[in-house]
């Protein structure tokens, strides 16, 4: 049966993420268990007067790429491929796997090389987004491989899949105007912030960010989306932090993380589980040890931990800072090959300070921007 | 279980019909329903050095497309589908379907309509083909679809598959140039004629073929493969032809088709079921009222009717007509959009005369060629 929900989902990634317009090529990248979710982008986009049309990959040629190809092969980059980042408009992107943990034995220097021959067309993908010449959105398909991560059943998940998504509602596309203004006052409000002190369980951490620019991710990128970020300064974190969740880097999970920082560097490391894979990423390159993301995860209808980074960034009540990379666009400066978002759980008991004002309890914004709303009118108030 | 007659066929289609090489960039089309076969061909390319470019096609597209598209959509040509057509050395393409019915709701104007879209792709495919610079072959995985329509369970299909491409002997590829020598005499002979005529009931059909080019196919273009045909003279048919198999084209099945040609034109077109059909396809252009092919099938392995064209015009025994499109490379000159093969089985009692000489008999051929 016709799960109403997906086509929900693809008409607002069409029409609200994409704003996708007639003429206007788009391509599907789906694994095919995300088909039904594929049909109705590419319906969607018919109905927008578009030109869709899908690249559909299956399990497993990944990996044989990985054990069989030569260097050649694996660091091949077609000119097919170049020639599609330069000529579509638009892109969406379906996360979906059958088996998340399909990769978990093949060579990571082998993998690495292959990512970092991909990494000339996400370059320009990336280039071209940037430039406003092409609009893209990731997204996910709930599969059983997902579900099985979040120690769910299927149906379960698909419930909280398109309920963190708003596509349970008739109007998915009016709740993510609302949103989208809503984070967009949230950031205008932390713009003045110079500094942040996150205090909670194990953590007293303060973060420059000072100048630098929040954005609001408010589903246009990302679906479900529900944050507010920017880079902080390279150089001025200090103090101690402890991750709650574990942290999960290409597959691979890192448990009860602790880190400290001094002059914005992690000077001190240790993890109760995958403490050696801490310790390597940390040492991948120059920039591996200094945040490149500091975010406060605002979507409350993502409620747990799934070992999905694109829901567990949005927990509404947490907060995550990557090590690595950093967003040129937020003002940012730091660069590794590393972009590991790590998640701190402040639902419980944890406190922000901005500039010495207490800003965030418990899980939420003290003074919601909702409240800067117009006064209500009489007539309601009747 | 993995079947190792999937690693055999990827095998022979990667190394034989192909022969893909170091450095070459390989298309693989298919559909994900030949995951397992399409593995094989990844592994197999990556084997023979090549580099594997997956295009996987999404089922339901086509209808949703074809139903719900406007004429500016349905006309659109993907350019990245023109790209793949210049830079691809080889392409291996997998019919895979879950319903080959799947069309049978759609206005039979607008598939013509998307088939006269995409005539230009084609052609510069065709001659990419035609100057050696894109190998390509059509093949087919066996699925629940193909298995239904052809009245068998899958297993037993897979056997028929398998059994029809040689991959069930100890070197198939040496059986497939066997057969090759043997097509390539016979079709060395037939170029020396000027007519044929072919006799069965309902059937008395001429077709002109002096100074054509009669081409022997032995795996390289489709795969099972097992025919000799050629590009008929434009003007030459005459007479009435009657199909004794129903035709499934399109994502549709068409049954009980009888033709009448007069100069080389379709003048009379009837069939006991889809007939609207039929008549749209005769009148997407110019072209596909003449016939593009004659051929003979010639595989033995390919005993019955199992409504996939693939094999079905592979049958020993059988002659085939293609309306539409002729392959330049038989000295066949008709241009269309359309390519719809048809296939008449000669093994019920039937006589084929070549320039007055009986050549065949209820399917058997009398001449020696050898």
């Amino acid at each position: 049966m016709r799960d109403i929900r997906v086509s929900r989902l693809a008409g607002l990634i069409v029409e609200y993420s994409l704003a996708i317009q007639p003429r206007q090529i788009l391509r599907i990248d789906a694994p095919d268990v995300a088909a039904p979710l594929v049909l109705e982008l590419y319906r969607a986009a018919l109905a927008a007067g578009a030109f869709p049309y899908s690249t559909l990959s299956v399990d497993g040629l990944l990996e044989i790429l990985l054990e069989d190809g030569t260097d050649e092969q694996l660091t091949h980059v077609s000119a097919l491929q170049f020639h599609e980042i330069e000529t579509i408009d638009a892109l969406a992107t379906v996360w979906s796997e059958t088996n998340t943990r399909s990769l978990s034995r093949v060579d990571p220097d082998r993998h690495a090389r292959f990512l970092k021959a991909q990494r000339q067309l996400s370059n320009r993908r990336w280039e071209r987004i940037s430039a406003g010449e092409l609009t893209w959105c990731g997204m996910l398909y709930p599969t059983n491989g997902h579900a099985q991560d979040a120690d769910m059943s299927l149906g379960a998940y698909e419930d909280f899949v398109y309920s963190a998504c708003h596509v349970d509602e008739d109007d998915p596309a009016a709740h993510w105007r609302l949103v989208a203004a809503s984070l967009r006052n949230q950031a205008d409000e932390l713009e003045s912030v110079r500094e942040l002190r996150i205090v909670g369980p194990d953590t007293d951490l303060v973060v420059g960010v000072e100048g630098r620019k929040w954005i609001a991710a408010d589903g246009r990128y990302n679906m479900p989306d529900g944050e507010v970020f920017t880079s902080p300064s390279e150089t001025e974190t200090e103090g101690e932090i402890r991750y709650t969740f574990p942290a999960i880097y290409h597959g691979r999970e890192v448990e009860d993380i602790r880190l400290r920082f001094e002059g914005g560097r992690v000077v001190a490391a240790e993890a109760a589980r995958g403490n050696d894979y801490l310790q390597s990423l940390l040492d991948m390159d120059e920039g591996a040890r200094v945040l490149g993301e500091v975010a406060f995860g605002l979507n409350y209808e993502i409620d747990r931990f799934t070992r999905n980074i694109l829901f567990d960034e949005k927990i509404g009540g947490t907060m995550h800072l990557a090590l690595g990379s950093a967003f040129p666009q937020a003002g940012g400066s730091n660069t590794s090959g590393l972009h590991w978002d790590m998640i701190c759980d402040l639902r419980a008991d944890g406190e922000v300070y901005a500039d010495g004002e207490l800003i965030w309890r418990a899980g939420r914004f003290v003074r919601a921007p909702e409240a800067a709303a117009p006064e209500p009118v009489e007539a309601e108030l009747g | 279980m993995v079947d190792s007659r999937v690693g055999r066929l990827a095998d022979v289609l990667v190394n034989y019909s192909t022969h893909v090489e170091p450095g070459q960039l390989v298309l693989l089309e298919t559909t994900p329903l030949a995951a397992p076969l399409l593995r094989e061909l990844y592994r197999s390319v990556l084997a023979a050095g090549g580099h594997p470019h997956v295009r996987l096609g999404l089922e339901g597209a086509a209808e949703t497309l074809l139903t719900e598209g406007s004429d500016e959509q349905i006309d659109w040509v993907n350019p990245m589908r023109r790209e793949d057509f210049e830079q691809a050395d080889a392409r291996i393409a997998v019919e895979a379907s879950s319903n080959t019915r799947e069309l049978t709701g759609v206005e039979p104007a607008r598939q013509a309509r998307y088939s006269r879209a995409r005539e230009s792709l084609r052609e510069r495919y065709l001659e990419r083909s035609r100057l050696g610079d894109l190998r390509s072959v059509v093949s087919a995985y066996p699925t629940i679809a193909s298995a239904q329509d052809a009245e068998m369970s899958l297993a037993d299909y897979e056997d028929f598959v398998y059994r029809a491409g040689f991959l069930d002997r100890d070197d198939p590829v040496e059986a497939w140039k066997e057969l090759g020598e043997r097509l390539g005499s016979l079709s060395r002979w037939l170029g020396e004629r000027r007519t044929v005529r072919v006799v069965a009931e309902g059937t008395d059909l001429t077709v002109g073929v002096a100074g054509r080019t009669w081409i022997p196919c032995d795996g390289k273009e489709n795969f099972p493969d097992g025919e000799v045909f050629t590009g008929p003279e434009e003007t030459s048919v005459e007479g009435n032809i009657s199909f004794s198999y129903p035709a499934t084209f399109g994502g549709r099945r068409i049954r009980g088709i009888r033709l009448g040609f007069e100069g080389g034109e379709v003048v009379h077109a009837e069939a006991d079921d889809g007939e609207p059909f039929l008549h749209e396809m005769l009148a997407m252009d110019d072209g596909a009222r003449r016939l593009g092919e004659f051929a003979f099938g010639m595989n033995d392995a390919v005993r019955e009717f199992t409504g996939h064209t693939l094999y079905d015009e592979k049958i020993g025994g059988t002659v085939h007509l293609a309306l539409g499109m002729s392959y330049p490379e038989s000295g066949g000159v008709n241009q269309s959009a359309l390519h719809w093969d048809l296939v008449c089985d000669l093994r019920a009692g039937s006589e084929v005369y070549a320039d007055d000489e009986l050549v065949c008999r209820d399917g058997e051929f009398l001449v020696d060629v050898r």
